[in-house]
């Protein structure tokens, strides 16, 4: 039953990312990944926010945990920072910005609930 | 409407997405129930599926650039399965975790693996990808 949400619930975050990061990408031209930095943020937050909440025995936050699951991506960020030419400035900086608030976002959803 | 939100070629893009999300985050859950959080819950599992998924996902991104692969292999399986069965949300809570247990080295080890080793293995699967025929 875990199973079967944590996996439907996940389906639907990589559905979000694909239209999130798409719809980014197509607004700047920075070239930098900024859609997978957003969604990566973002669903660093929700999983703090859901993880700090206590009760994990619902259905509701097993389809959160299972959500931010898929709609966060970290083989993305890799792919993405080691096309940017290890080791560049703005690998290093696509790397650590996206390590710092992650952390950073993660806490604050921690926090918020605690 | 000569754009539609839902024209059926967006459908089918989407239900690509999800299917791959489907297998990506099924496979993820699979793996973290195999492999259990190690001794003082360092999170194994997790480095699994993103140290694996990063390997694959550059073997795959070199084959599909050279065989001019569809938009619907990529959408599958990039963004769908590979980018489902790797997660960032669990990695950024687990550092948090680890540094609010006073678990500062295992915390600084977890990232370290996981950055250094995910870079490494998504360059050598994309030189295999490249080489092998």
């Amino acid at each position: 039953m875990s199973f079967v949400a944590l996996s439907v619930a996940g389906a639907f975050g990589a559905v979000f990312r694909y239209v999130i990061t798409g719809w980014i990408q197509s607004r700047h031209r920075s070239g930098y990944p900024v859609g997978t930095f957003v969604v990566n943020i973002t669903g660093s937050l929700g999983l703090g926010l859901v993880l700090g909440f206590d009760s994990f025995e619902s259905v509701g936050a097993l389809a959160a945990i299972g959500f931010f699951g898929g709609f966060t991506t970290f083989s993305t960020w890799m792919i993405e920072s080691l096309g940017m030419g290890l080791p560049s400035l703005r690998a290093v900086l696509n790397l650590a910005v996206s390590l710092f608030g992650g952390v950073l976002a993660a806490l604050a959803g921690f926090m918020l609930m605690s | 409407m000569r754009h539609p939100v839902l024209s059926s070629r967006r459908l089918r893009s989407v239900a690509a997405v999800a299917g791959g999300g489907l297998v990506g985050s099924a496979a993820r859950t699979a793996v973290g129930l195999m492999i259990p959080a190690m001794e003082g819950g360092f999170p194994a599992s997790v480095i699994v599926v993103n140290l694996l998924g990063s390997f694959l996902l550059g073997l795959f991104l070199a084959r599909w650039e050279r065989a001019t692969g569809g938009a619907t292999s990529l959408r599958f399986w990039a963004i769908g399965v590979l980018g489902s069965f790797t997660t960032f949300s669990a990695f950024s809570t687990d550092i948090v975790e680890l540094l609010a247990a006073d678990r500062v080295l295992a915390g600084v080890g977890y990232v370290g693996v996981s950055l250094l080793g995910g870079l490494a293995l998504a360059r050598v699967g994309r030189r295999i990808g490249v080489v092998v025929r």
